[in-house]
Protein backbone atom coordinates (compact mmCIF):
# COMPACT_ATOMS: atom_id res chain seq x y z
CA UNK A 1 0.00 0.00 0.00
CA UNK A 2 2.69 2.51 1.20
CA UNK A 3 4.48 1.34 -2.34
CA UNK A 4 1.09 3.10 -4.12
CA UNK A 5 1.22 5.69 -2.13
CA UNK A 6 4.68 6.66 -2.73
CA UNK A 7 4.20 6.15 -6.78
CA UNK A 8 0.99 8.44 -6.47
CA UNK A 9 2.34 11.31 -4.91
CA UNK A 10 6.03 11.27 -7.06
CA UNK A 11 3.82 11.20 -10.16
CA UNK A 12 1.65 14.25 -8.61
CA UNK A 13 4.65 16.17 -7.40
CA UNK A 14 6.76 15.82 -10.54
CA UNK A 15 3.47 16.68 -12.59
CA UNK A 16 3.26 20.08 -13.62
CA UNK A 17 7.48 19.99 -14.23
CA UNK A 18 7.15 16.87 -16.35
CA UNK A 19 3.96 18.96 -18.23
CA UNK A 20 6.23 21.96 -18.95
CA UNK A 21 8.02 19.86 -21.21
CA UNK A 22 5.13 19.15 -23.57
CA UNK A 23 6.01 22.72 -24.85
CA UNK A 24 9.39 21.49 -25.74
CA UNK A 25 8.21 18.60 -26.86
CA UNK A 26 5.64 19.97 -29.27
CA UNK A 27 8.72 22.85 -30.22
CA UNK A 28 10.66 19.58 -31.36
CA UNK A 29 7.61 18.27 -33.41
CA UNK A 30 6.74 21.62 -34.96
CA UNK A 31 10.15 22.39 -35.85
CA UNK A 32 11.24 18.93 -37.45
CA UNK A 33 8.20 18.00 -39.00
CA UNK A 34 8.21 21.53 -40.44
CA UNK A 35 11.97 21.23 -41.46
CA UNK A 36 11.33 17.76 -42.80
CA UNK A 37 8.27 18.91 -44.79
CA UNK A 38 10.33 22.03 -46.62
CA UNK A 39 13.00 20.29 -47.51
CA UNK A 40 11.43 16.52 -47.99
CA UNK A 41 9.06 18.29 -50.66
CA UNK A 42 12.08 19.56 -53.18
CA UNK A 43 14.15 16.29 -52.39
CA UNK A 44 10.86 14.28 -53.69
CA UNK A 45 10.51 16.62 -56.59
CA UNK A 46 13.93 15.78 -57.60
CA UNK A 47 14.09 12.64 -57.22
CA UNK A 48 10.72 12.07 -59.64
CA UNK A 49 11.64 14.91 -62.08
CA UNK A 50 15.06 15.41 -62.14
CA UNK A 51 17.54 14.19 -63.81
CA UNK A 52 20.36 11.50 -62.87
CA UNK A 53 22.75 13.46 -60.92
CA UNK A 54 19.63 14.83 -58.93
CA UNK A 55 18.59 11.53 -58.45
CA UNK A 56 21.92 10.54 -57.13
CA UNK A 57 22.12 13.58 -54.72
CA UNK A 58 18.58 12.60 -53.29
CA UNK A 59 19.44 8.95 -52.62
CA UNK A 60 22.93 10.10 -51.21
CA UNK A 61 20.99 12.38 -48.90
CA UNK A 62 18.40 10.01 -48.18
CA UNK A 63 20.68 6.99 -47.35
CA UNK A 64 23.26 9.19 -45.11
CA UNK A 65 20.19 10.18 -42.80
CA UNK A 66 18.32 6.84 -42.99
CA UNK A 67 21.92 5.30 -42.21
CA UNK A 68 22.98 7.18 -39.07
CA UNK A 69 20.91 6.38 -35.88
CA UNK A 70 19.31 9.54 -34.63
CA UNK A 71 21.22 9.03 -31.48
CA UNK A 72 24.47 9.25 -33.18
CA UNK A 73 23.47 12.35 -35.35
CA UNK A 74 22.30 14.24 -32.30
CA UNK A 75 25.97 13.62 -30.73
CA UNK A 76 27.52 14.59 -34.09
CA UNK A 77 25.83 17.67 -34.45
CA UNK A 78 25.92 19.19 -31.17
CA UNK A 79 29.44 17.99 -29.89
CA UNK A 80 30.78 18.36 -33.44
CA UNK A 81 29.22 20.30 -36.43
CA UNK A 82 27.62 23.17 -33.88
CA UNK A 83 30.40 23.47 -31.66
CA UNK A 84 32.66 23.97 -34.57
CA UNK A 85 30.24 25.97 -35.92
CA UNK A 86 30.37 28.68 -32.54
CA UNK A 87 34.26 29.01 -32.91
CA UNK A 88 33.56 31.70 -35.88
CA UNK A 89 32.79 34.79 -35.03
CA UNK A 90 30.84 35.48 -37.60
CA UNK A 91 27.96 33.08 -36.51
CA UNK A 92 28.21 34.44 -32.97
CA UNK A 93 24.40 35.78 -32.82
CA UNK A 94 23.16 32.16 -33.69
CA UNK A 95 22.07 30.14 -30.55
CA UNK A 96 24.10 27.35 -31.98
CA UNK A 97 24.79 26.09 -28.37
CA UNK A 98 21.02 25.22 -28.00
CA UNK A 99 20.70 21.76 -27.59
CA UNK A 100 16.78 22.17 -28.41
CA UNK A 101 18.45 23.57 -32.48
CA UNK A 102 20.55 20.71 -32.78
CA UNK A 103 17.71 18.23 -32.27
CA UNK A 104 15.38 20.11 -34.43
CA UNK A 105 17.68 20.00 -37.19
CA UNK A 106 18.31 15.92 -36.51
CA UNK A 107 15.19 15.63 -36.31
CA UNK A 108 14.30 18.07 -38.78
CA UNK A 109 17.07 16.59 -41.80
CA UNK A 110 16.21 12.69 -40.68
CA UNK A 111 12.53 13.50 -41.31
CA UNK A 112 13.01 15.06 -44.98
CA UNK A 113 14.52 11.86 -45.96
CA UNK A 114 11.21 9.70 -44.86
CA UNK A 115 9.27 12.53 -45.98
CA UNK A 116 10.41 12.44 -49.48
CA UNK A 117 9.76 9.06 -50.00
CA UNK A 118 6.74 9.42 -48.64
CA UNK A 119 5.85 12.46 -51.08
CA UNK A 120 7.63 10.68 -53.98
CA UNK A 121 5.24 7.57 -53.38
CA UNK A 122 2.60 10.13 -53.35
CA UNK A 123 3.79 11.81 -56.91
CA UNK A 124 4.45 8.52 -58.58
CA UNK A 125 0.68 7.43 -57.63
CA UNK A 126 -0.61 10.00 -59.50
CA UNK A 127 -1.64 9.21 -63.21
CA UNK A 128 1.34 9.59 -65.33
CA UNK A 129 -1.16 11.69 -68.21
CA UNK A 130 -1.40 14.73 -66.10
CA UNK A 131 1.42 16.31 -66.63
CA UNK A 132 1.24 15.72 -70.43
CA UNK A 133 -1.68 16.61 -70.35
CA UNK A 134 -0.51 19.83 -68.75
CA UNK A 135 1.69 20.19 -70.92
CA UNK A 136 -0.33 20.42 -73.78
CA UNK A 137 -2.24 23.19 -72.26
CA UNK A 138 0.81 25.53 -72.39
CA UNK A 139 1.98 25.24 -69.07
CA UNK A 140 5.56 24.27 -67.84
CA UNK A 141 6.88 21.34 -66.54
CA UNK A 142 7.64 23.75 -63.04
CA UNK A 143 3.79 25.55 -63.12
CA UNK A 144 2.22 21.80 -63.89
CA UNK A 145 4.23 20.27 -61.03
CA UNK A 146 3.29 23.22 -58.88
CA UNK A 147 -0.39 24.21 -59.38
CA UNK A 148 -1.25 20.23 -60.51
CA UNK A 149 0.81 17.43 -59.59
CA UNK A 150 1.71 18.63 -55.84
CA UNK A 151 -1.28 20.02 -54.87
CA UNK A 152 -3.27 16.03 -55.23
CA UNK A 153 0.34 14.43 -53.92
CA UNK A 154 0.41 16.07 -50.64
CA UNK A 155 -3.55 15.37 -50.31
CA UNK A 156 -2.77 11.57 -50.85
CA UNK A 157 0.51 11.78 -48.68
CA UNK A 158 -1.49 12.93 -44.97
CA UNK A 159 -1.77 9.54 -43.92
CA UNK A 160 1.50 8.41 -44.33
CA UNK A 161 2.49 11.54 -43.10
CA UNK A 162 0.62 11.14 -39.90
CA UNK A 163 3.00 7.77 -39.59
CA UNK A 164 6.05 10.09 -40.08
CA UNK A 165 4.40 12.21 -37.34
CA UNK A 166 3.92 9.52 -34.76
CA UNK A 167 7.56 8.32 -35.05
CA UNK A 168 9.22 11.75 -35.19
CA UNK A 169 7.38 12.39 -31.61
CA UNK A 170 8.91 9.16 -30.25
CA UNK A 171 12.40 9.96 -31.92
CA UNK A 172 11.68 13.38 -30.35
CA UNK A 173 12.18 11.98 -26.58
CA UNK A 174 16.35 11.20 -27.51
CA UNK A 175 16.81 14.95 -27.32
CA UNK A 176 17.09 14.19 -23.61
CA UNK A 177 20.74 13.56 -24.41
CA UNK A 178 21.71 16.64 -25.47
CA UNK A 179 19.93 18.66 -22.33
CA UNK A 180 17.04 19.60 -23.59
CA UNK A 181 14.07 19.40 -21.26
CA UNK A 182 11.29 17.91 -22.80
CA UNK A 183 8.95 15.46 -21.82
CA UNK A 184 11.40 13.00 -21.46
CA UNK A 185 14.28 14.79 -19.92
CA UNK A 186 12.35 16.48 -17.07
CA UNK A 187 10.95 12.78 -16.20
CA UNK A 188 14.06 11.41 -15.95
CA UNK A 189 15.08 13.92 -13.50
CA UNK A 190 12.53 13.45 -11.26
CA UNK A 191 12.55 9.94 -11.20
CA UNK A 192 16.14 10.76 -9.93
CA UNK A 193 14.53 12.56 -7.11
CA UNK A 194 11.98 10.53 -6.36
CA UNK A 195 13.12 7.01 -6.83
CA UNK A 196 10.43 6.10 -8.66
CA UNK A 197 11.33 5.53 -12.28
CA UNK A 198 8.31 3.32 -13.25
CA UNK A 199 5.45 5.05 -12.33
CA UNK A 200 7.04 8.17 -13.68
CA UNK A 201 7.75 6.08 -16.98
CA UNK A 202 3.77 5.28 -17.33
CA UNK A 203 3.36 8.77 -17.29
CA UNK A 204 5.41 9.77 -19.83
CA UNK A 205 4.15 6.99 -21.52
CA UNK A 206 0.30 8.39 -21.17
CA UNK A 207 2.02 11.72 -21.96
CA UNK A 208 3.60 10.30 -25.72
CA UNK A 209 0.54 8.51 -25.82
CA UNK A 210 -1.86 11.33 -25.74
CA UNK A 211 0.45 13.52 -28.15
CA UNK A 212 0.28 10.58 -30.72
CA UNK A 213 -3.55 10.47 -30.35
CA UNK A 214 -4.44 14.41 -30.47
CA UNK A 215 -2.01 14.65 -33.64
CA UNK A 216 -3.44 11.80 -35.25
CA UNK A 217 -6.64 12.71 -34.95
CA UNK A 218 -5.76 16.34 -35.89
CA UNK A 219 -3.98 15.13 -39.14
CA UNK A 220 -7.52 13.03 -39.95
CA UNK A 221 -9.49 16.64 -39.57
CA UNK A 222 -7.04 17.49 -42.14
CA UNK A 223 -7.42 14.86 -44.36
CA UNK A 224 -11.10 15.12 -44.40
CA UNK A 225 -10.92 18.47 -45.12
CA UNK A 226 -8.83 19.33 -48.11
CA UNK A 227 -10.31 15.65 -49.43
CA UNK A 228 -10.87 16.55 -53.19
CA UNK A 229 -14.81 15.63 -53.63
CA UNK A 230 -15.87 12.92 -55.90
CA UNK A 231 -12.15 12.16 -56.44
CA UNK A 232 -10.66 8.83 -55.71
CA UNK A 233 -7.73 7.20 -56.01
CA UNK A 234 -6.05 5.52 -58.76
CA UNK A 235 -7.91 3.34 -61.29
CA UNK A 236 -10.91 5.24 -61.43
CA UNK A 237 -9.29 8.24 -63.50
CA UNK B 1 9.93 51.75 -53.38
CA UNK B 2 8.23 52.46 -50.19
CA UNK B 3 7.88 48.18 -49.51
CA UNK B 4 11.50 48.64 -50.25
CA UNK B 5 12.21 51.04 -47.62
CA UNK B 6 10.58 49.27 -45.22
CA UNK B 7 12.39 45.86 -45.62
CA UNK B 8 15.45 47.85 -45.32
CA UNK B 9 14.85 49.54 -42.10
CA UNK B 10 13.58 46.09 -40.77
CA UNK B 11 16.78 44.58 -41.89
CA UNK B 12 18.32 47.55 -39.67
CA UNK B 13 16.21 46.92 -36.87
CA UNK B 14 17.40 43.08 -36.92
CA UNK B 15 20.73 43.95 -36.84
CA UNK B 16 20.80 46.57 -34.29
CA UNK B 17 19.10 44.41 -32.19
CA UNK B 18 21.55 41.46 -32.49
CA UNK B 19 23.81 43.73 -31.78
CA UNK B 20 22.58 45.10 -28.95
CA UNK B 21 21.73 41.63 -27.68
CA UNK B 22 25.90 41.61 -28.24
CA UNK B 23 26.58 44.51 -26.38
CA UNK B 24 24.42 43.70 -23.40
CA UNK B 25 25.18 40.34 -22.89
CA UNK B 26 28.74 40.95 -22.21
CA UNK B 27 28.70 40.68 -18.64
CA UNK B 28 29.55 36.65 -18.95
CA UNK B 29 27.55 34.24 -17.56
CA UNK B 30 29.43 30.72 -17.09
CA UNK B 31 27.46 28.01 -17.61
CA UNK B 32 26.72 25.01 -15.30
CA UNK B 33 26.79 21.87 -16.97
CA UNK B 34 24.68 19.69 -14.39
CA UNK B 35 23.25 16.05 -14.35
CA UNK B 36 20.08 16.83 -12.82
CA UNK B 37 19.62 13.25 -12.27
CA UNK B 38 22.15 13.58 -8.93
CA UNK B 39 20.36 14.42 -5.95
CA UNK B 40 21.39 15.87 -3.33
CA UNK B 41 24.23 17.35 -5.35
CA UNK B 42 22.00 18.15 -8.16
CA UNK B 43 18.51 17.88 -8.97
CA UNK B 44 15.21 19.65 -9.78
CA UNK B 45 12.90 20.88 -7.29
CA UNK B 46 9.09 20.75 -7.29
CA UNK B 47 9.25 24.02 -8.68
CA UNK B 48 11.44 22.34 -11.77
CA UNK B 49 14.53 24.98 -10.38
CA UNK B 50 17.92 23.76 -10.37
CA UNK B 51 18.80 23.10 -7.02
CA UNK B 52 20.99 20.75 -5.34
CA UNK B 53 24.20 20.60 -2.93
CA UNK B 54 26.64 22.07 -5.76
CA UNK B 55 24.05 24.05 -7.37
CA UNK B 56 23.87 26.26 -4.21
CA UNK B 57 27.32 26.39 -3.31
CA UNK B 58 27.85 27.22 -7.06
CA UNK B 59 26.00 30.20 -6.75
CA UNK B 60 27.12 31.27 -3.56
CA UNK B 61 30.82 31.35 -4.68
CA UNK B 62 29.67 33.42 -7.88
CA UNK B 63 27.81 36.08 -6.01
CA UNK B 64 30.81 36.34 -3.63
CA UNK B 65 33.16 36.38 -6.64
CA UNK B 66 31.39 38.83 -8.78
CA UNK B 67 30.04 36.67 -12.05
CA UNK B 68 26.89 35.14 -13.14
CA UNK B 69 25.97 31.50 -13.54
CA UNK B 70 23.76 29.53 -15.10
CA UNK B 71 23.09 25.79 -14.75
CA UNK B 72 22.32 24.32 -17.42
CA UNK B 73 21.47 20.11 -17.52
CA UNK B 74 23.24 17.75 -19.31
CA UNK B 75 23.01 13.89 -19.86
CA UNK B 76 26.05 12.79 -17.76
CA UNK B 77 27.50 10.67 -20.62
CA UNK B 78 28.04 14.18 -22.77
CA UNK B 79 28.78 16.30 -19.77
CA UNK B 80 32.94 16.18 -20.40
CA UNK B 81 32.53 16.23 -24.60
CA UNK B 82 30.08 19.55 -23.71
CA UNK B 83 32.88 21.29 -21.45
CA UNK B 84 35.48 20.75 -23.87
CA UNK B 85 33.15 21.84 -26.49
CA UNK B 86 32.42 24.99 -25.11
CA UNK B 87 28.84 24.10 -24.51
CA UNK B 88 28.99 24.50 -20.56
CA UNK B 89 31.97 26.58 -18.74
CA UNK B 90 32.51 24.57 -15.20
CA UNK B 91 30.75 21.34 -14.20
CA UNK B 92 30.08 21.39 -10.51
CA UNK B 93 27.52 18.23 -10.46
CA UNK B 94 29.40 15.55 -7.49
CA UNK B 95 32.04 14.81 -10.12
CA UNK B 96 35.20 12.84 -9.05
CA UNK B 97 38.54 14.09 -9.72
CA UNK B 98 39.83 10.99 -11.08
CA UNK B 99 43.40 10.77 -12.32
CA UNK B 100 41.87 9.72 -16.22
CA UNK B 101 39.43 13.02 -16.04
CA UNK B 102 42.07 15.29 -15.00
CA UNK B 103 44.29 14.30 -18.51
CA UNK B 104 41.02 16.78 -19.88
CA UNK B 105 39.85 19.14 -17.62
CA UNK B 106 41.33 20.99 -14.75
CA UNK B 107 39.49 20.14 -11.71
CA UNK B 108 39.32 22.84 -8.55
CA UNK B 109 40.41 21.64 -5.19
CA UNK B 110 38.41 19.03 -3.58
CA UNK B 111 35.33 19.50 -1.43
CA UNK B 112 33.99 16.50 -0.84
CA UNK B 113 34.95 12.73 -0.21
CA UNK B 114 33.12 9.43 -0.83
CA UNK B 115 33.76 5.70 -1.02
CA UNK B 116 32.09 2.98 -3.36
CA UNK B 117 29.36 0.73 -1.40
CA UNK B 118 27.53 -2.24 -2.55
CA UNK B 119 23.89 -2.06 -1.68
CA UNK B 120 21.31 -5.32 -1.51
CA UNK B 121 18.11 -6.24 -0.06
CA UNK B 122 17.50 -5.58 3.56
CA UNK B 123 17.06 -9.44 3.94
CA UNK B 124 19.82 -10.37 2.31
CA UNK B 125 22.93 -11.16 4.42
CA UNK B 126 25.37 -12.47 1.90
CA UNK B 127 28.83 -10.22 2.63
CA UNK B 128 30.10 -7.63 0.09
CA UNK B 129 33.44 -10.32 -0.44
CA UNK B 130 30.99 -13.66 -0.65
CA UNK B 131 28.91 -11.73 -3.64
CA UNK B 132 32.56 -10.58 -5.70
CA UNK B 133 33.27 -14.11 -5.59
CA UNK B 134 29.49 -15.65 -6.29
CA UNK B 135 29.47 -15.13 -10.16
CA UNK B 136 26.22 -12.85 -9.37
CA UNK B 137 24.92 -9.72 -11.27
CA UNK B 138 25.78 -6.31 -9.66
CA UNK B 139 24.22 -3.28 -11.52
CA UNK B 140 25.63 0.36 -11.88
CA UNK B 141 25.00 3.61 -13.55
CA UNK B 142 27.14 3.49 -16.97
CA UNK B 143 29.58 5.87 -16.55
CA UNK B 144 30.71 6.06 -13.01
CA UNK B 145 33.67 5.84 -10.99
CA UNK B 146 32.13 3.14 -9.24
CA UNK B 147 31.43 1.31 -12.73
CA UNK B 148 34.84 1.37 -13.28
CA UNK B 149 36.24 0.11 -10.51
CA UNK B 150 33.73 -2.71 -10.81
CA UNK B 151 34.65 -3.48 -14.23
CA UNK B 152 38.79 -3.59 -13.48
CA UNK B 153 37.92 -5.34 -10.38
CA UNK B 154 36.32 -8.44 -12.05
CA UNK B 155 39.43 -8.93 -14.19
CA UNK B 156 41.37 -9.45 -11.77
CA UNK B 157 42.34 -13.44 -10.56
CA UNK B 158 39.83 -14.67 -7.59
CA UNK B 159 37.20 -12.51 -8.48
CA UNK B 160 33.95 -13.14 -9.46
CA UNK B 161 30.80 -11.40 -10.89
CA UNK B 162 28.96 -9.72 -13.98
CA UNK B 163 28.97 -6.22 -14.35
CA UNK B 164 25.14 -5.16 -15.40
CA UNK B 165 25.33 -1.67 -16.61
CA UNK B 166 22.13 0.81 -16.47
CA UNK B 167 21.31 4.23 -17.19
CA UNK B 168 20.95 5.08 -13.86
CA UNK B 169 21.04 3.75 -10.46
CA UNK B 170 17.46 3.86 -9.62
CA UNK B 171 16.76 1.85 -12.46
CA UNK B 172 19.09 -0.56 -11.26
CA UNK B 173 17.67 -0.44 -7.57
CA UNK B 174 14.15 -1.31 -9.74
CA UNK B 175 16.31 -4.27 -10.80
CA UNK B 176 17.53 -5.40 -7.41
CA UNK B 177 13.80 -5.13 -5.99
CA UNK B 178 12.84 -7.79 -8.05
CA UNK B 179 15.70 -9.71 -8.09
CA UNK B 180 17.58 -9.58 -11.08
CA UNK B 181 20.17 -8.57 -9.83
CA UNK B 182 22.29 -9.28 -6.61
CA UNK B 183 23.49 -6.17 -5.83
CA UNK B 184 23.79 -2.49 -6.91
CA UNK B 185 27.30 -0.52 -6.52
CA UNK B 186 27.20 2.96 -5.98
CA UNK B 187 28.72 5.78 -4.34
CA UNK B 188 27.97 6.13 -0.69
CA UNK B 189 26.01 9.81 -0.60
CA UNK B 190 23.89 8.00 -3.39
CA UNK B 191 23.39 5.12 -1.09
CA UNK B 192 22.13 7.58 1.39
CA UNK B 193 19.51 8.42 -0.49
CA UNK B 194 18.74 5.22 -1.86
CA UNK B 195 18.56 4.07 1.89
CA UNK B 196 15.50 6.99 2.10
CA UNK B 197 13.35 4.10 0.47
CA UNK B 198 13.15 0.95 2.49
CA UNK B 199 13.87 -2.03 2.06
CA UNK B 200 17.66 -1.90 1.13
CA UNK B 201 20.98 -2.10 3.27
CA UNK B 202 24.55 -1.43 2.68
CA UNK B 203 26.60 -4.54 1.96
CA UNK B 204 30.25 -3.04 2.52
CA UNK B 205 32.28 -0.41 1.11
CA UNK B 206 34.50 -1.33 -1.43
CA UNK B 207 38.95 -1.56 -1.24
CA UNK B 208 39.14 1.56 -3.01
CA UNK B 209 40.45 4.80 -2.41
CA UNK B 210 38.21 7.42 -1.52
CA UNK B 211 37.66 9.94 -4.28
CA UNK B 212 37.34 13.57 -4.06
CA UNK B 213 34.80 15.66 -5.93
CA UNK B 214 35.82 18.53 -7.30
CA UNK B 215 34.53 20.83 -10.02
CA UNK B 216 35.42 20.33 -13.51
CA UNK B 217 36.47 22.99 -15.88
CA UNK B 218 38.70 23.44 -19.05
CA UNK B 219 42.48 23.29 -18.91
CA UNK B 220 42.67 26.90 -20.81
CA UNK B 221 40.36 28.93 -18.30
CA UNK B 222 43.40 29.54 -15.81
CA UNK B 223 41.88 32.83 -14.61
CA UNK B 224 38.30 30.66 -13.95
CA UNK B 225 39.59 28.27 -12.10
CA UNK B 226 41.83 30.68 -10.30
CA UNK B 227 38.24 32.35 -9.41
CA UNK B 228 36.40 28.98 -8.42
CA UNK B 229 39.24 27.82 -5.71
CA UNK B 230 39.25 31.39 -3.75
CA UNK B 231 35.34 31.32 -3.57
CA UNK B 232 35.37 27.65 -2.88
CA UNK B 233 38.07 27.96 -0.36
CA UNK B 234 35.86 31.34 1.46
CA UNK B 235 33.32 28.83 1.07
CA UNK B 236 34.43 26.22 2.94
CA UNK B 237 35.68 28.55 5.86
CA UNK B 238 31.95 30.49 5.98
CA UNK B 239 29.29 28.91 8.50
CA UNK B 240 27.28 28.64 5.58
CA UNK B 241 29.10 25.59 4.07
CA UNK B 242 28.08 23.76 7.02
CA UNK B 243 24.52 25.00 7.07
CA UNK B 244 24.04 23.64 3.40
CA UNK B 245 25.99 20.23 4.37
CA UNK B 246 23.27 19.39 6.71
CA UNK B 247 20.14 20.89 5.10
CA UNK B 248 21.85 18.16 2.01
CA UNK B 249 22.32 15.40 4.77
CA UNK B 250 25.72 15.35 3.77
Amino acid sequence: MDGYVKAALAIWEGLPYILGGLWWTAGLIIGAMGLGLLFGIPLAVAHVYGGKAMRRFVSAYIWLFRGIPILVQLYLFYFGIMAYLSEIPALSFLPLSSGFLSAVLVLGLTSAAYQSQIFRGAIQGLPPGQLKAARALGMSDATAIRAIILPQALRLAIPAWSNEYSILLKDSALAFTIGVLEVMSRTRSVAAVTHQPLPLSLLAGALFFFLTWAGIKALKRLEAKVRIPGYAHQGSL
Amino acid sequence: MRKRLGLLLAALAVFVLCFGGLAAAEEKVYINGIDFGFPPFGFVDKDGKPSGFDVESLNWIAKKMGFKVKHQPMDWDGIIPALLAKKIDIIASGMSATAERAKKVDFSIPYYEVTQVLVVPEKDNTSLADILHSGKKIGVQRGTVTAKLLEELVTKPGYKFEVVPYDSTDLSLEDLKIGRIAGSGMDSTIAKEAMKNPGYKIAGTFDAKPEKYGYAMRKEDKEFQKKINEGLKLLMADPYWKELKAKYGL
